[in-house]
């Protein structure tokens, strides 16, 4: 059977297996069969932007598989990635809610299945079913606190070098890896995207990560980027 | 000092003031209102977020600060204003400090409580969403204007806004 993209389609929410797992997904029966009436089930290939900071708010796009990129437009012009949005986030949501304009561009960085709902019926929907206005208040919340965690950052940080310790010890402390002697992180972007992540130049952390790995702090196997020395990344992430 | 809502006199447009009788009699009961002198912390940046406080009287100022200290002022609350909401309803921890900047009057509503009332009034908890939505373009925008980092060579310039 043919799936765009080489994704595999998930037709129902009803029968998702993730369902559980993801916060605005564990809604009761009856909201969840609500809602499969009002949402498009979309594949998109990397690179296909969803919405352009900017735009006027069409609806929401719940990312069912695959990763996006969200970033915003600094008021120097230069591009800041404030987060990469994984399964089960809610993409547009405050737009949406708000009725103004969408504050960030959604652009894939893998194939996508994007569930893509209507702004009315979408509004229409949370009248209906508190426990879903309800979700939407706590996945508001946890994007609240990404962009006050960015304004921090972005505010106090000193240098470049303590921002990528940051971002570097934050991705390792995923799938379990903070437990290791040696974490271990896959890199998912380029250095040109860290560099709009943390708000600098593509050559400087080319140039930072060079020195992490002639200091031995890390070390590249392959695509894998192995931290050897956790406690310098550590003191690098508060003193730069 | 605990004031019913129902005869407070200011009554300002915040949501959790101008709402319908009966929802307003059961916030009554839930909530806890205390004075705090000028200069209280009435809660951290990092600390677990266990209640909400509706500033009923007095300003409060936001900030979050770096580990060596230095401080960036958020925003400043004004009466009718709910802090920590959205840290709150996320279960985690508070992004702010909050720190009264006058004489403050404030009513505390635990966690539990809050959120039982939420479900419980669902016109209510959309106009939450509206509220944290606006949070969310506040921060937004300051994302935008505080613009990028320096880089090593320029390490010593600060940049609090």
């Amino acid at each position: 059977m043919l799936s765009p993209y080489g994704l595999d389609i998930i037709e129902s929410c009803l029968t998702c297996k993730m369902r559980a797992d993801r916060l605005f997904c564990d809604l009761p029966t009856a909201a969840l069969q609500s809602f499969e009436s009002i949402k498009y089930a979309t594949a998109y290939p990397k690179g296909a932007v969803l919405f352009v900071e900017g735009q006027a708010p069409r609806g929401i796009f719940v990312l069912c598989k695959g990763r996006v990129k969200l970033s915003i437009c600094a008021s120097d012009g230069k591009t800041l990635i404030l987060k990469i949005a994984e399964p089960g986030e809610v993409l547009g949501l405050s737009a949406a809610v708000s009725g103004k304009a969408y504050e960030l561009t959604a652009e894939t960085i893998d194939p996508c299945q994007v569930n893509f709902v209507k702004r009315d019926d979408f509004l229409r929907f949370l009248k209906e079913h508190s426990d879903a206005c309800f979700k939407v208040a706590e996945q508001l919340s946890e994007k609240y606190n990404v962009a006050c965690h960015e304004v921090r950052s972005l505010g106090l940080s000193h240098s470049a070098a303590e921002k990528l310790a940051k971002l570097l010890i934050e991705w390792s402390s995923k799938n379990g890896e903070s437990m290791k002697q040696e974490p271990r992180l896959k890199l998912a972007l380029t250095h040109e995207e860290i560099a709009q992540m943390i708000g600098t130049s593509r050559e400087t952390v080319t140039r930072l990560f060079a020195d992490l790995k002639k200091r031995q702090i890390l070390q590249a196997k392959g695509s894998t980027l192995v931290i050897r020395n956790k406690a310098a990344l550590r003191s690098l992430a508060t003193t730069g | 000092m605990s004031q019913s809502c129902l005869d407070c006199a200011q009554r300002p447009d915040g949501i959790f003031c101008d709402l319908p009788p009966d929802a307003l009699h059961e916030f009554d009961r839930i909530k806890s209102g205390q004075s705090y002198p000028r200069g209280t912390i009435l809660f951290g940046e990092g600390q677990q977020a266990r209640s909400v406080f509706l500033l009923c009287e007095g300003r409060v100022r936001l900030w979050v600060c770096s580990e060596n200290g230095r401080r960036l002022v958020l925003h400043v609350a004004s009466p009718g204003e709910v802090l920590g909401l959205s840290a709150v309803l996320s279960g985690r921890f508070y992004e702010v400090t909050a720190e009264a900047l006058d004489r403050v009057q404030a009513a505390e509503i635990q966690r539990k409580d809050l959120l039982h009332f939420l479900h419980e009034h669902c016109d209510v908890c959309m106009q939450v969403v509206h509220l944290i939505s606006e949070d969310l373009h506040e921060a937004y925008k300051r994302i935008r204007s505080v613009g990028l980092v320096r880089t090593r060579h320029n390490h010593n310039h600060n940049h609090t806004a």
